[in-house]
């Protein structure tokens, strides 16, 4: 274990090494975080609701997925794919390390400083607009609260990992990565809550795992769901993990039969 | 003009080989790219379902303004996608290369890199934009189209300034490539009409980086939204960016020193 917090601390150093790639980063989501605030506030002006979030909740959701993609989103992923391809896993193989797990805490690293500057602009960005955050009421949100985003960080670590692993087959997964990561994001809710969608494209969006990183662990927290709801949600999440986490190692372990090391 | 429309045509070879090269990369891009585009106009329209007007725009208004971005973007980037890789190319050694070439350094650079993806992108959104004017009320009226090319036009000159400026400064500091990004980042504020900001930021994207101007101005004008005051200083910010950016170009390669070869 001591290893990989090791590894974490490493990444988290040269994380913050880089400093203008990682202000220009944040920058990026700042702006995202910037358009989707004023475009919610234009559509709220002369109402009270918008497809059943009153303004405190719809700005409190755009405030809360920029958290949210911060810490669900982020992460060191999409080097495994150039690390399979340059031949570099062979280094990790020959190591005393898990390489799921190392993924994981370097995964992690870029999370905790991702997230912890998120924090920083919603709160800067809350105070500078005067925003009304929708607290939770009740304590037991922020346990359910906190569990969901646990089981989105796990769910897209291991959607992240499996796209990673077609580098032992192609060296030509950058594209497909990025219409992958294209359609989980939006589908996630990651830019608008989906309940704006119609009806019948929510209800297909509910059988992915997608709507399960961003907009079920927000609608948790903006306590528009009952026990029930939330009950259910934490055991599909989880079933999500059981299946991805199949999926994971099946590829994986086909994966190191087709590698040929090259590059190394 | 024949000699760099032959280097331009030998540099568009070049790309299309790459990127036919690598089919499934190219791909998957590609698809992200109309996804990308789809899925927000599934947003807009989505959105649409639950109100009627966007800061006084109806739905077809409101995909202009979307469509207008996209128009402005992707040119931007088919014609100036060169200027993002102006780090390597300094670093490298090739820009020191392209400095004893018989042709215009800033042209070299810019067209350096051509993405056909984008070629192929804009044809759906030339088509879709086409069905957004004929559905907008009023219809397309030749004065109004005219005018909407033209600020589009003036819309990429100022992309263009802000490409040269940004290349100026890669060559002064062999460092900044990430400035291109800030530039790309602010765009997508266009996204929306530029109404629905407050007045302080509209002021920033009108007259610190004209986002408005490049993109709300053309959708603007087509629906009879845009006084005449408005496309005098959307031209003189156009002539005046060109001109500045050009003569901070000119600076940044008297100062450069050669970095590597």
């Amino acid at each position: 274990m001591k290893k990989y917090w090791f590894v974490y601390s490493l990444y988290w150093q040269e994380g913050l090494s880089r400093r203008a790639s990682f202000f220009m980063e944040r920058f990026r989501s700042l702006v995202v975080l910037l358009s989707f605030y004023y475009l919610w506030s234009a559509l709220l002006t002369h109402r009270t609701s918008f497809a059943g979030y009153d303004r405190s909740q719809m700005i409190t959701y755009v405030l809360g997925m920029n958290i949210l993609r911060s810490l669900v989103f982020a992460g060191k992923s999409d080097e495994i794919a150039w690390e399979i391809n340059r031949g570099v896993l062979s280094g990790y193989l020959l190591k005393p390390v898990n390489f799921m797990a190392y993924a994981f805490s370097r995964d992690l690293s870029e999370k905790s400083i991702n997230l912890l500057s998120a924090l920083i602009e919603v709160c800067v960005l809350s105070k500078v607009l005067g925003i009304a955050i929708a607290w939770p009421h009740r304590w037991d949100t922020w346990v359910w609260f906190i569990m969901a985003m646990a089981g989105a960080v796990v769910m897209n670590f291991l959607l992240s990992f499996i796209v990673g692993c077609w580098g032992f087959w192609t060296a030509e997964s950058g594209g497909p990565r990025f219409c992958l990561e294209l359609l989980l994001e939006f589908s996630a809710g990651a830019f608008f809550p989906l309940s704006v969608l119609s009806r019948p494209l929510q209800a297909f969006l509910q059988k992915l795992p997608s709507p399960y990183l961003v907009f079920f662990p927000l609608n948790i927290f903006l306590e528009k769901l009952n026990p029930t709801q939330i009950t259910y949600g934490i055991m599909t999440q989880f079933l999500w993990i059981l299946v991805l986490a199949g999926g994971t190692r099946l590829v994986w372990m086909r994966g190191l039969n087709a590698y040929a090391a090259q590059g190394s | 003009m024949g000699k760099y429309l032959r280097i331009w045509q030998r540099l568009a070879v070049m790309g299309f080989k790459i990127q036919t090269g690598h089919p499934l990369s190219s791909s998957g891009y590609l698809l992200g790219k109309f996804i990308r585009i789809v899925f927000f106009l599934v947003f807009l329209v989505a959105i649409f379902k639950h109100t009627q007007a966007l800061a006084g725009y109806s739905l077809e208004q409101v995909a202009l303004f979307f469509l207008t971005f996209n128009i402005v973007d992707i040119l931007a980037q088919l014609f100036f996608r060169g200027i993002y890789g102006i780090r390597a190319l300094i670093r490298e050694g090739d820009f020191d290369y392209f400095l004893i070439q018989p042709v215009n350094v800033l042209y070299r650079v810019a067209f350096n890199t051509v993405d056909f993806l984008d070629v192929v992108t804009l044809i759906p959104v030339f088509v879709i934009t086409w069905i957004v004017f004929k559905r907008i009320p009023g219809g397309i009226q030749p004065g109004r189209f005219c005018l909407y090319i033209l600020l589009c036009l003036n819309g990429m000159i100022i992309a263009l300034a802000i490409h040269i400026a940004v290349a100026a400064l890669a060559v002064l500091t062999q460092e900044l490539e990430n400035t291109i990004w800030i530039y790309r980042d602010v765009m997508t504020l266009g996204r929306f009409p530029s109404d629905i900001y407050s007045s302080k930021l509209q002021y920033v994207l009108i007259f610190v980086i004209p986002v408005t101007v490049m993109i709300s101005f053309p959708a603007k004008a087509f629906l009879g939204r845009l006084n005449l005051l408005w496309i005098f200083h959307a031209v003189l910010m156009a002539s005046l960016g060109l001109w500045l950016s050009l003569y901070f170009w000119r600076y940044a390669t008297r100062k450069y020193t050669s970095v590597s070869s």
